[in-house]
């Protein structure tokens, strides 16, 4: 049996992992248009200087030669023939038995005329990305940065240690919007803007100028403010990456469709990661690999944890970590708690956790997971919420894993 | 594989596993009479639990089958080793995201107190040669080591 | 809905004082005790010893011994007779300086505010004197004889102040003590390695010590501070954080020794040192009352008018009223003076004054308070708070409280103004109680503890209870504090009460609740049992009466609950006192005790279930005595 996959980040390694673990003899290719494998959540950190390419690695030394996988890098996957299953990729072919989508996403720029193909334009999603920033970052003075998220932060984070003092401009009024609340937001605001950062907020970037080489000089918001700019950094947002599945036949939306096996329209065909749609997380991606490969290896396996609201928050030595909804509903109860820079927050609805946020210390808090999203009511464990554990779960089972006695 | 059984019904809260674990993992410390109880560095890499009777559940790292803090790793500094069964941290590895923290379901892991850099976790003493060093030292047997 | 919580703080009967707290910029007890919950079963049931090299030893199934033999009743009773004499021990340290303070006033002709309260201990103690200063020197030798006996001389005024019937209970049973520190030291030999293994011998060397802990450590010190200080009087007087007004210097007191106060109150009116303080800026000094000694500043309030404005709170609520940030020195004599403090008053440039080394904090400036060097010692004290004052005010944040506590609560209770109070006979009281209108009385007493139920919970939870049940409640120590702050010890609080003593108090304008002041006054709360027992001529343990510590948080308590069991009361406690490993010493204090002094313990930490058993005794008793 022959396994392809295309894609070597969370789903596609951890794919790669579980097969070999199920199947020491099948064939498995990896085709990558990365390089190298690496985290492309420590890309920032590529950025400021304080990790080689080496150390963006997530898979140990010699990974690909121990686990007997053919690795195909830097090349593009161009399109899959699924009559006669062969994948084709830049300057070649690859026949399938199995085949794994698992290309994840790929930046989304937003319609501003002159953004696309200026030189000193980047969005922060691979590894040739962060380079290109990390080489102009060290020249550029002004630098602008469009998103207010995650990736945006992150790129700002890198370029803080680098000590440069960016703006970032987002459509919306507070920063990190699906990973904090307002509040627990506001304390990295500030740790930013103590570094030097400017955000501007609930601004609109409606143009950019270049000059006669074609380069971004500066950046104009709506009130006609005009920013000088140096370096533009766009961390707007992704979208899963499926352009070369055009004409495949394979059924896509906005991402590649699958069923509870992760398995797509057609046979023989899986998805898993970002590319899949069900989530944009680490944690779910690397889950949905492994999913997939056991289906592929013809172990029928459902993929059903699917819940996907969880982040964690790590700037400036300050840690969050939120679960669910940040803000509640008509009829919730939120507690919320702060002291010494110390900030909790819990939403239950009719009894079940909904949301949980922690930030300064975030020790102990994984069982909220699993309260959230399986829905268990707590109301009737007659403790207060910050003392709440999985003490009132606790359960062994035979081979001595935890098991949870309450139910829900 | 090992495994620490816990029996809850005998724990009564000494927590001579946490000065244990505090212990096994201070280097250069060759009994409690070397820790420093105010040195926020000490840390302990279990820990127990009250629930809503009052009653202490001991909350030890399972080295799961599956486990979700290996699962949520993005810099491969937690893995499951296939030949032992442990789940090893590699805080040289480690680039801090703490997702570990987030995806362990029984809420097992901690940032460590003082940096904040690194995640405090069972490694089940092996570098010790023998059982885990809070095993050792429980006075009820509350907690015990069997192979699974 | 949103509840928002500041803070990890535990919980408080008094809501707004735990509002307060958890929105403090510092840490307080309130905070800490999240971080200790988890206890050492182990030490939770007495069964840790540490007392020789071979420990620390632990009782357990595989281990039922420790190394040198001794078993889980040894480890026990060895454990609690340690802590019952150094509890015993501290109250002794007050009798004793409290008398040496009169001895000294006398000699030096100083004044004695007190007459008709010397007229009383001279009668009761057979003592005559050429004038009062003669009586009082007697009055003080006889007391300071006594404590100094060693412990095969028994001490003599036991005789002449316990209830006869007790006393003679005490003697047939061996238990009458000898020289009150001699025991103290007979305890904590006893205990020592490899000595004592006799558990029941070492619980009843605890009822000895509760024997001279309750006569001269309570009844005793309460006496001569009346002839020192002035006797109670009845009035009604604010509480709480309210009590605390910038525009003064303010003085937060701690302890249990009022007579250590007598001068230093007097000077702080002295009109050159107003002088001073108004050139500082201040509109003059008050005295804060907080802990016990705050207690007894406010039973005799009546006495010192002008610098003494009320009592802020007890133990737990030390701490927020020095982060009210308008205490500008803290003078401390004994206990409960909390470490916890410490670092607040760092914070908020408090100057922290120790007036008795016995009771040294760490940053406090040790200014020894000795008769003859008072003058110089308090001119000290009050430059150096002057200067306090002068530093920090400005530079300190202010967060004051001043809607917390109320302004008419009902103080200044003791044996005599009660009795007076009544018509100058207790038969009005016996009459409420023979008919059932009163059902009958309980003692709530001790501390304010937080690792149990949170600060003042039980306490003021089982009062609203008891009273609830027709029973009045009396009390002493921080359990009056906690009360009293939220407003049960206000007439208001009738409404409370069940419909018989609801009634009463209405008619009287009194409150459910009677508030004795101080731990001390646990001895004022003997007084009132043996004479209303005296009256009806039985003996205390028939009493329907019942003694609480549902709070009780320090050895000086376990002293007291001794006491009690001595006087043959039931004894309810909310937590056990570090002995349920022993199955010997469970069953000689909650039945043994029983055919012994007729006293006995009970716990329970459940407010109405405590409530219920109070009742049942109470009916109980009230059965044995023929009564409806």
């Amino acid at each position: 049996m022959k396994h392809v996959i295309i894609g070597a980040s969370a789903a596609g390694i951890s794919a790669a992992k579980t097969i070999r673990k199920q199947r020491t003899d099948d064939e498995i290719v990896i085709i990558s248009k990365d390089d190298t494998v690496y985290s492309r959540c420590m890309l920032h950190k590529y950025i400021s200087g304080e990790r080689s390419v080496q150390d963006l690695s997530f898979v140990p030394e010699g990974f690909f030669k121990n686990s007997r996988i053919r690795h195909l890098a830097g090349v593009n996957a161009t399109g899959i023939d699924t009559a006669k299953k062969v994948v084709f990729f830049d300057g070649g072919q690859e026949l399938y038995d199995k085949l794994l989508i698992a290309t994840g996403a790929e930046s989304v720029y937003p319609p501003i005329d002159g953004l696309k193909g200026a030189e000193n334009v980047r969005a922060l999603r691979d590894l040739s990305d962060a380079k290109i920033i990390r080489e102009k970052a060290l020249a550029a003075d002004n630098i602008v940065i469009i998103g207010a998220g995650l990736v945006g932060l992150d790129a700002a984070y890198a370029l803080v240690e680098m000590g440069k003092k960016p703006i970032i401009v987002d459509l919306a009024e507070a920063i990190l919007p699906a990973n904090l609340d307002v509040r627990a937001a506001a304390a990295y605001k500030t740790e930013f803007e103590k570094a030097g950062c400017v955000f501007r907020l609930g601004v609109r970037v409606i143009g950019v100028i270049r000059d006669q080489n074609g380069l971004v000089t500066s950046v104009t918001l709506d009130g006609k403010e005009a920013l000088p700019c140096g370096l533009l950094i766009v961390a707007a947002g992704v979208r899963p990456a499926i352009g070369f599945l055009e004409n495949s036949g394979i059924a896509c939306t906005d991402s590649v469709t699958v069923n509870e096996y992760l398995e797509t329209s057609v046979p023989d065909v899986y998805a898993a990661g970002d590319v899949a749609g069900l989530s944009r997380n680490w944690p779910n991606a690397v889950k949905q690999g492994e999913i997939a490969a056991m289906n592929m290896c013809g172990v029928s396996t459902v993929y059903d944890d699917t819940f996907a609201l969880k982040n964690t928050v790590n700037f400036f030595g300050i840690l969050s970590l939120s679960f669910g909804e940040f803000v509640p509903a008509d009829g919730d109860i939120e507690y919320c708690r702060e002291s010494r820079g110390r900030y909790e927050k819990v939403i239950l609805r009719n009894g079940v956790p909904v949301g949980v946020i922690r930030q300064g210390d975030i020790s102990y808090s994984g069982f909220w997971q699993y309260l959230i999203k399986n829905k268990i009511n707590i109301a009737d464990i007659p403790i207060s919420v910050w003392k709440l554990s999985f003490a009132d779960s606790f359960g062994m089972a035979e081979n001595g894993e935890y098991e949870w006695t309450v139910r829900a | 594989m090992k495994r620490i059984f816990i029996d809850a019904d005998k724990c009564i809260g000494c927590k001579n596993c946490l000065v244990a674990c505090m212990q096994a993992h201070k280097p250069g410390t060759v009994s409690v009479f070397g820790l420093d109880f105010i040195d926020p560095a000490l840390e302990s890499r279990n820990k127990i639990l009250l629930d809503s009777r009052g009653k202490c559940i001991p909350l030890f790292c399972r080295h799961c089958d599956k486990p979700g803090c290996a699962t949520a790793c993005m810099s491969g500094a937690m893995v499951k080793e296939p030949e032992t069964g442990y789940v090893r941290y590699d805080s040289d590895r480690c680039a801090q995201c703490f997702m570990c923290v987030m995806n362990c379901p029984y809420g097992v892991l901690k940032p460590d107190r003082e940096t904040g850099t690194y995640v405090v976790k069972c490694d089940f003493c092996a570098d010790h040669n023998s059982e885990p060093s809070c095993v050792k030292m429980c006075p009820v047997k509350a907690i015990y080591v069997e192979e699974v | 809905m949103t509840q928002r919580y500041s803070c990890a703080v535990c919980p408080s009967a008094d809501k707004e004082l735990g509002a307060f707290i958890a929105d403090l910029p510092m840490e307080t007890s309130f905070h800490r005790v999240e971080s200790q919950e988890v206890k050492c079963g182990f030490g939770l049931t007495g069964v840790c010893c540490r007392l020789c090299a071979n420990g620390p030893c632990r009782i357990t199934p595989d281990s039922p011994k420790g190394i040198c033999g001794a078993n889980a009743d040894t480890l026990v009773a060895r454990n609690f007779l340690r802590a019952v004499s150094a509890g015993s021990g501290c109250y002794i340290h007050v009798i004793e300086n409290t008398a040496r303070n009169l001895k000294d006033t006398a000699l030096a002709k100083g004044e004695l505010k007190g007459k008709k309260a010397l007229e009383r201990l001279c009668d009761m103690l057979s003592i005559s004197g050429s004038d009062d200063y003669d009586k009082a020197v007697k009055v003080a030798d006889a007391v300071l004889c006594d404590i100094y006996k060693p412990d095969f001389e028994k001490m003599e005024l036991v005789k002449k102040i316990a209830y006869k019937p007790r006393y003679e209970v005490w003697e047939k049973l061996g238990i009458l003590p000898g020289g009150a520190k001699s025991e103290v030291f007979a305890g904590t030999v006893k205990t020592s390695t490899n000595l004592n293994s006799d558990p029941v011998d070492m619980l009843l060397h605890c009822l000895r010590l509760g024997i001279s802990t309750g006569i001269y450590g309570l009844a005793l010190t309460n006496l001569l501070n009346d002839v020192i200080q002035g006797e109670p009087e009845i009035r009604m007087a604010p509480v709480g954080l309210r009590v605390i007004d910038p525009d003064y210097i303010n003085i937060m007191l701690t302890g249990h020794q009022h007579s250590m106060f007598a001068h230093l109150q007097e000077r702080l009116k002295a009109e050159d040192v107003t002088k001073k303080v108004q050139t500082a800026g201040a509109k003059g000094f008050k005295l804060i009352g907080c802990t016990c000694v705050g207690q007894d500043f406010q039973l005799r309030g009546a006495h010192c008018t002008g610098v003494f404005d009320g009592h802020a709170g007890n133990n737990f609520t030390s701490e927020a009223v020095l982060a009210t940030g308008a205490i500008d020195a803290v003078v401390t004599e004994f206990n409960c003076t909390l470490p916890g403090i410490e670092p607040i008053c760092d914070e908020l440039k408090i100057k922290q004054i120790c007036i008795d080394s016995i009771a040294k904090k760490a940053n406090a400036d040790l200014k020894e308070f000795t008769y003859e060097t008072r003058e110089a010692v308090t001119n000290e004290i009050i430059d150096e708070i002057i200067a306090a004052y002068t530093g920090r005010r400005g530079a300190v944040p202010m967060n004051l409280l001043p809607e917390h506590g109320n302004d008419n609560t009902l103080t200044g209770l003791s044996e005599n103004t009660l009795k007076e109070f009544l018509g100058g006979t207790w038969q009005p009281l016996i009459d409420l109680i023979v008919s059932g209108q009163i059902k009958g009385l309980a003692a709530v007493v001790g501390c304010s503890s937080l690792a149990g139920s949170g600060h003042d919970v039980l306490t003021v939870e089982l009062t609203k209870e008891l009273i609830a049940r027709d029973i009045l409640v009396l009390t002493a120590g921080c359990s009056s504090g906690g009360i009293e702050n939220v407003g049960l010890m206000t007439p208001e609080a009738a409404e409370l009460a069940g419909p018989n003593l609801k009634a009463i108090c209405k008619q009287l304008g009194i409150p459910p609740v009677l508030n004795f002041g101080p731990c001390l006054a646990i001895g004022r709360l003997e007084i009132v049992a043996a004479e209303i027992a005296e009256a009806i001529g039985i003996d205390i343990p028939q009493l329907p009466l019942v003694i609480s510590a549902p709070q009780w948080l320090e050895e000086q308590a376990l002293a007291d609950g001794a006491f009690a069991l001595a006087l043959g009361l039931p004894l309810h406690l909310g937590t056990p006192p570090f002995v349920t490993g022993s199955p010997v010493a469970v069953q000689v204090l909650c039945e043994d005790m029983k055919s012994l002094t007729g006293g006995y313990v009970f716990i329970n930490n459940d407010a109405a279930e405590s409530a219920k058993l109070f009742e049942d005794i109470i009916v109980g008793k009230r059965r044995d005595l023929n009564l409806p």
